[in-house]
């Protein structure tokens, strides 16, 4: 058995012209809680969906447990599209049934779990209801339930928090949880630093088609450590700048200076004093991985693809995400 | 099968038999057929009664007395005027004019000599009605001039005799009962494939905009997903022209002899026997409409996949429907004359042969082998079809946007 749950090599995946997935490495350890980040358009749903064998590779590999992916092992993989949708005619019991039967689970089986998930979200007076007869953030729960009804060993989310609302992302948080403390393994894909930030405990970043890096979060930004000098006062400001200072970020009240190389932080700790600002902190941080993505990929690779998400530029490399 | 599939079918099956709009078509289409038969012929029932009342003027004084029951056979209800006279003419007008009676007929010595008469009316009688009327009053002049008393010995020979025909070869003539079930047969052929393969375009587009179709095909082939909602469907419309012929049997078997026994002069049992439909007949209307399904559902699930609205749709089925449009179109000529070479040539044609062929073999226009050979040039050509439009199925459903063009579907069927 493979160590690995998920393991691409050398896959490329062309549109026409355009290039979704341009030779991408990836190695997703059993166990782990793996982030797949990028803008949007940077290929991350058509390698999600390469795994899942909806769509095929031009070339390259794809191994889902060591193994080449069929149906079989589709069915130990809960999926989460980006595009959520449920047949909204069918009754909210019926339909998580359907769900597990198609993958494996036999209807009698899929009921009663069926009505376990219903209860543990709060929904049981829902089963029998029609799905449209429900409210939206009620749909998305049942689009979690329907994911999972199989009891599968990989949970693979395709933006799983865009869309939801407060209460539905903390439940979705609890389930990735529940999922991780049983040694499972879940794969998510996000263009929200920040929540990866809080859930993953490795990341591949991922810019125009192509990996920028990856590995385990806490060894990236510690390997990134040093270029990071957080700074909170009160006073003028232009003692920040220098050719040590190779970018300024406001951080809440506070600075983040990214440094330059071959920076000291000593020499511009004096200029800060020298200036007479009233220090209230001073630290060598962990970069935010918002930070670690823009000095890896570029800053224009992050302003044109549209990072963070509210500056998204529409159509960016021809929406072929 | 695999379970996969069987799941799909089942989904597809028990969300549409369970609904409304099962409940309501299956019961709702039987009733609105015999409204259509039967609304009209009532209307027109109780507009004609008065109109069936006519007074006839008698010059001759002998030929009402043969004529009346003969007029009555003909579908009117005669009473003799009592004179005739200018007078009495004139107020029979009036009656005429008031609608309180249908006609009047005047029959003088002309009537006896060549036939010739006179019918006062308001409107023009149908044709069938004043040619009934004609005859009947003939009839009845040739017997007062033959001096026949029992005009029964004649009555064939009156009534225009019959010809028997005794065909001999292959026989490619159809006879009444024939005509009428090769036409009925088709037509019914061609409303449920366009309705049934109709479903199965739905439920591919409901899928495609519900979303959901991506969680689906991650968990089985896209080819496995199409031949389920087909296979599904067609269950529902098998289940549901189950019904129909069920319950059609049922009400034949418990009321038929019922209305023979109180009635027994009104029914020709012969003539029914003939025309009630055997199992050959549905045989082939089964063999063909699961045939002609498959061919048309596989079509209309690659015109689903292709669109992602209603309206795209339906423009995008247009040339599916006109396959279906061609044969019923000329199933008339090929009932009439099923051994030409355009009409066997067109019933080959594997996309016409459900309606062309089922027409030729009913009315024994087409040989055994024939249907047999049709059969296996329409299975071939569903499993070409199948694999084409699964192959448009496999890309469209996970495409939107715009609706492919031809050479970008050439491309898909290419390419998947």
């Amino acid at each position: 058995m493979s160590d690995f749950a998920i393991r691409l090599s050398g896959v490329t995946k062309t549109f026409g012209k355009h290039t979704a997935v341009d030779g991408l490495d990836l190695e997703i350890p059993r166990g782990s809680i793996y982030g797949l980040l990028g803008p949007n358009g940077s290929g991350k749903s058509t390698s999600i969906r390469m795994i899942m064998g909806i769509l095929h590779p031009d070339s390259g590999r794809v191994e889902l447990f060591g193994e080449d992916p069929d149906r079989t092992r589709r069915e130990k993989v809960g999926y989460l599209p980006e595009e959520r949708g449920v047949y909204r005619k069918m009754k909210v019991l019926d339909l998580i049934t359907f769900m597990g039967e198609i993958r494996g689970v036999a209807p009698s089986d899929g009921k009663q779990r069926a009505r376990k998930w219903l209860d543990r979200l709060g929904l049981p007076e829902w089963a029998d209801k029609k799905v449209e007869d429900l409210s939206k953030g009620m749909q998305q729960k049942i689009q979690f339930i329907c994911t999972v009804i199989h009891d599968p060993e990989l949970l693979i989310l395709d933006e799983p928090f865009s869309g939801l609302d407060p209460i539905n992302q903390d439940v979705l948080e609890e389930i990735v949880r529940d999922f991780h403390a049983e040694g499972r393994t879940i794969l998510f894909s996000t263009h929200l630093m920040d929540q990866a930030e809080r859930l993953c405990e490795r990341v591949c970043l991922i810019s125009r088609s192509r990996k920028v890096l990856d590995g385990g979060l806490r060894e990236l930004k510690q390997a990134e450590r040093r270029g990071v000098l957080a700074v909170g006062f009160e006073g003028p400001q232009e003692w920040m700048q220098g050719p040590d200072v190779q970018r300024i970020d406001g951080v809440g009240e506070d600075h983040h200076l990214i440094l330059a190389d071959d920076a000291d932080p000593s020499a511009i700790l004096n200029r800060a004093l020298a200036a007479g600002v009233k220090l209230r902190r001073w630290e060598l941080v962990e970069p935010r991985l918002h930070e670690i993505f823009v000095r890896h990929a570029g800053r224009d690779a992050a302003a044109v693809d549209g990072l963070p998400r509210d500056a998204q530029t529409a159509g960016a490399a021809g929406g072929a995400a | 099968m695999k379970s996969v599939v069987f799941a799909v079918i089942k989904r597809e099956y028990l969300q549409r038999v369970r609904s409304k709009w099962f409940v309501a078509a299956t019961i709702g289409a039987p009733l609105l057929f015999l409204a259509l038969m039967l609304v009209p012929a009532l209307l027109a029932g109780r507009s004609e009664q008065n109109e069936r009342r006519i007074v006839v003027v008698d010059e001759t004084g002998v030929l009402f007395e043969q004529a009346v029951e003969r007029i009555g056979e003909a579908g009117f209800e005669a009473s003799l005027s009592e004179r005739n006279d200018a007078v009495e003419l004139d107020s029979l007008r009036a009656r005429v004019v008031r609608g309180e009676i249908g006609g009047v007929l005047i029959l003088d010595q002309a009537t006896i000599d060549r036939g010739a008469m006179t019918y006062v009316t308001e409107k023009q009688p149908s044709t069938i009605r004043s040619l009934g009327l004609r005859q009947a009053v003939v009839q009845s002049a040739l017997a007062v001039r033959l001096g026949a008393t029992d005009i029964s010995e004649v009555r064939a020979l009156l009534s225009g005799g019959d010809i028997e025909m005794d065909i001999v070869g292959e026989g490619s003539g159809f006879e009444d009962v024939e005509f009428l079930q090769a036409y009925i047969g088709a037509f019914f052929l061609y409303m449920s494939l366009l309705i049934y393969a109709i479903q199965v375009m739905r439920s591919v587009l409901e899928e495609k905009r519900d979303k959901v179709v991506e969680i689906v095909v991650s968990s089985m082939r896209p080819f496995d997903l199409m031949l389920g909602k087909i296979l599904g469907v067609g269950a529902v419309g098998l289940t549901q022209l189950g019904i129909w012929i069920g319950s059609a049997i049922l009400i034949l078997m418990s009321g038929l002899p019922a209305m023979l026994a109180s009635n027994p002069e009104a029914f020709d049992s012969e003539f029914i026997a003939q025309v009630m439909p055997g199992m050959s007949y549905a045989a082939l209307l089964l063999t063909f409409f699961l045939c002609g399904y498959f061919l048309y559902s596989s079509l209309y699930a690659a015109v689903g996949a292709m669109c992602n609205t209603d309206e795209e749709a339906q423009q995008a089925q247009f040339p599916v429907i006109l396959l279906l449009i061609i044969p019923i179109t000329f199933v008339m000529m090929v009932i009439q004359e099923p051994r030409t070479t355009l009409s066997i040539t067109l019933s080959w044609i594997p996309f016409f042969s459900p309606i062309l062929m089922f027409a030729r073999a009913v009315g024994g226009g087409a040989a055994l082998w024939e249907v047999i050979g049709s059969v296996v040039v329409m299975s071939a050509t569903v499993v070409g079809v199948a694999w084409v439009a699964g192959r448009i199925y496999k890309v469209g459903i996970l495409m939107t946007g715009k609706r492919p063009t031809l050479p970008e579907l050439v491309r898909w069927i290419r390419e998947a």
